[in-house]
């Protein structure tokens, strides 16, 4: 086994040997042929993700006798989202149905079970909180917490976020994966879709854990339709790209800080990108952070989500002017060194030159008019 | 079925090309071989490499079982009654792995005779890469085919837009062909255009490929109405697991 092999950009599983990089696996190019024109009535979530419209309210509704469905919030790579009504407590919820193929996989299943448990556990109000989940007919479900508002992604696409909103996003990210990690539990697919915005400007990150969650166990065992299940690329940490396998909760940091990037940038970190200050005018102490966060090596960045927090909090606590107009100072003295001094030594020469060619003949105050001749020149 | 709108790869069903064998004109019969050949001789090799044959006796064996299929009537039988392509042609190797092992010690059919350039080297570095797992003969060989007909889809689904210009548009899109994989705002940056131009182009080339595929399959079946269960044995083939139906 060699340490790098491509995967899927599919499904995120490592691509048989010889296959050709940038194409989906095997698994999923028959996948997307398999019920394409016949997709199966009232089957519930099967074919291929496009080619199927979500099951209706009304079709999943005996399935969940103690939920009214009230309507799909969304469509995704894992399953649908919708919006429910727990008929006792009479709290809105999110369901979420995740693709029936991922239930037809009885190790998937038994994994399922036994993460969401940890899932369920999680309480942070960082956190979309996990009510409930288990089995029912094929499917796999989760009842969440309902966050009314938006995610970052429509956020970012409605504008720029203003540094000051990225900063307080950032940190409310950050403790949030804090406390996940300090319970053993990584996320592995921190960007902006999954994390969360209520009517508040409270922070709650979506999906923890569901990409390990729906992860393939072992070589053998993979499973196809769980779409963005593994991930990712863009915010994937080298190496969780490597060996998807055994990231620890660094993965999530790297992450962290190509989101903090975008936030901040509008763009994403790729190949030789320039430090976030360079893009917008933000405080230049936050360029460190977001670098420290996004170095390849884990052992080189932050190992720990709160430490990132700490930093930014400083920042934001003290704010330093120096640092600030620096760039502004800098680009000065720059102009100054690399066109006022030439200019002003090639006047001097020049002056001294005239001077001297004209000096045999003229004393000193005449030297006022080199500044005419000079110029004739 | 109408093949004709195909061009490249699936011009005649793998069927037909079993009865251009016998047709009596030797050249169709043997551009027939040839094709027959190009898809299925590499599974039929790891099926015979992953039997334990040794890398001279597998390539023998499979040129063999190509000389048998040229030269003796051996499948005049083989009619479109016999349902699969694929699961015929690995009975008929199976049975030919198992005539040539009882007539050991007399010369081995097809050995020393080589009708086909079949590229063996190439085939044991392929083999040589195949995974090394518990995979039975007849899984890889099942494998090797469900892939083969990937390859051969996917190439003339490119060799569509090549035609049409289009080649960098489908490169670029490759990765989407099984649903979408790179945000739609990353790749209208890289081909420059819009977002609802990716989504088109996107969609287009899904149909067609989805198209292309079941093609594909339907060249090797006797039965049409064996489609869907053709395509999830082929998923299976390459690890896939379906949804049972309660």
């Amino acid at each position: 086994m060699t340490a790098t092999r491509p995967i899927c950009v599919r499904c995120g599983t490592p691509l048989p040997e010889g296959h050709p990089p940038g194409r989906p696996c095997p698994r999923c190019l028959f996948d997307a042929g398999l019920g394409a024109s016949a997709p199966p009535e009232g089957a519930g979530v099967s074919g291929s993700v496009e080619a199927s419209a979500p099951p209706s309210p009304e079709s999943i509704a005996p399935l969940f006798p103690a939920l009214e469905i009230l309507g799909v919030i969304g469509q995704g790579g894992m399953g649908v989202v919708y919006r429910a009504r727990q008929k006792e407590l009479g709290r809105e919820v999110a369901l979420k149905l995740l693709w029936a193929r991922a239930a037809a996989h009885p190790a998937l299943e038994e994994r399922f079970l036994r993460e969401a448990r940890t899932l369920a556990r999680l309480n942070h109000p960082n956190i979309v909180a996990v009510h409930d989940f288990g089995r029912t007919g094929e499917h796999l479900y989760l009842v969440q917490e309902l966050v009314e508002g938006t995610n970052m992604r429509q956020a970012l696409r409605q504008g720029r976020i203003e540094p000051g909103s990225a900063l307080s996003v950032v940190t409310q990210v950050c403790a949030g994966l804090q406390y996940a990690h300090e319970e053993g539990v990584v996320h592995r697919d921190i960007k902006p879709e999954n994390i969360l915005i209520d009517g508040q400007g409270r922070v709650k990150i979506a999906d923890f854990g569901l990409a390990k969650l729906l992860e393939p166990e072992g070589p053998r065992e993979r499973l196809t339709q769980a779409g963005e299940a593994m991930g990712t690329p863009q915010y994937m940490a080298p190496e969780q790209l490597e060996r998807p396998l055994a990231v620890d909760h660094r993965a999530d940091i790297y992450s962290l800080g190509v989101v903090f990037y975008e936030l901040l940038t509008g763009e994403l970190p790729l190949g030789r990108f320039a430090p976030p200050s360079r893009k917008v005018e933000i405080d230049v102490r936050l360029d460190g952070v977001v670098l420290k966060a996004l170095e390849k090596e884990p052992e080189l960045r932050y190992q720990r989500a709160s430490e990132v927090r700490t930093e930014v909090e400083n920042i934001v606590n003290h704010p330093e002017a120096a640092p600030a107009a620096e760039p502004k100072k800098r680009s000065a003295l720059f102009w100054i060194a690399v066109v006022a001094i030439p200019l002003f030594l090639v006047f001097l020469v020049c002056a001294a030159m005239i001077a001297l060619y004209t000096g045999a003949r003229v004393e000193g105050p005449e030297q006022v008019e080199a500044v005419p001749i000079e110029s004739g020149k | 079925m109408a093949t004709s709108g195909l061009p490249g790869g699936f011009a005649t069903t793998r069927w037909s090309l079993i009865a251009s064998l016998h047709g009596g004109d030797p050249r169709a019969s043997r551009a027939a071989l040839e094709e027959l050949c190009a898809a299925a001789w590499y599974p039929l090799y790891a099926y015979a490499r992953r039997r334990g044959l040794a890398v001279e006796d597998a390539r023998d064996a499979t040129q063999g079982f190509f000389v048998d299929l040229l030269e003796r009537g051996d499948l005049a039988r083989a009619d479109r009654e016999r349902g699969r392509f694929r699961s015929f042609l690995l009975a008929a190797f199976q049975h030919f792995l198992a005539k040539r092992a009882a007539a050991e010690g007399a010369q081995k059919r097809g050995g020393g005779r080589t009708i086909l350039s079949l590229d063996f080297a190439r085939a044991e570095e392929l083999y040589g890469i195949e995974p090394a797992d518990e995979a039975s003969p007849e899984g890889l060989y099942q494998a090797a085919w469900a892939r083969g007909l990937l390859d051969r889809v996917v190439a003339t689904l490119g060799a569509e837009y090549d035609a049409r210009d289009k080649g960098e548009l489908f490169r670029a899109l490759e990765g989407e062909l099984a649903g979408d994989s790179t945000p739609r705002s990353e790749l209208a940056r890289r081909l420059g255009t819009s977002e609802g131009a990716v989504k088109v182009a996107a969609h287009r080339l899904r149909s067609r490929y989805r198209e292309l595929l079941r093609q594909a399959i339907l060249d090797t079946l006797a039965d049409p109405a064996e489609l869907e269960d053709e395509l999830s044995a082929l998923f299976e083939a390459v690890g896939g697991r379906r949804a049972e139906t309660p």
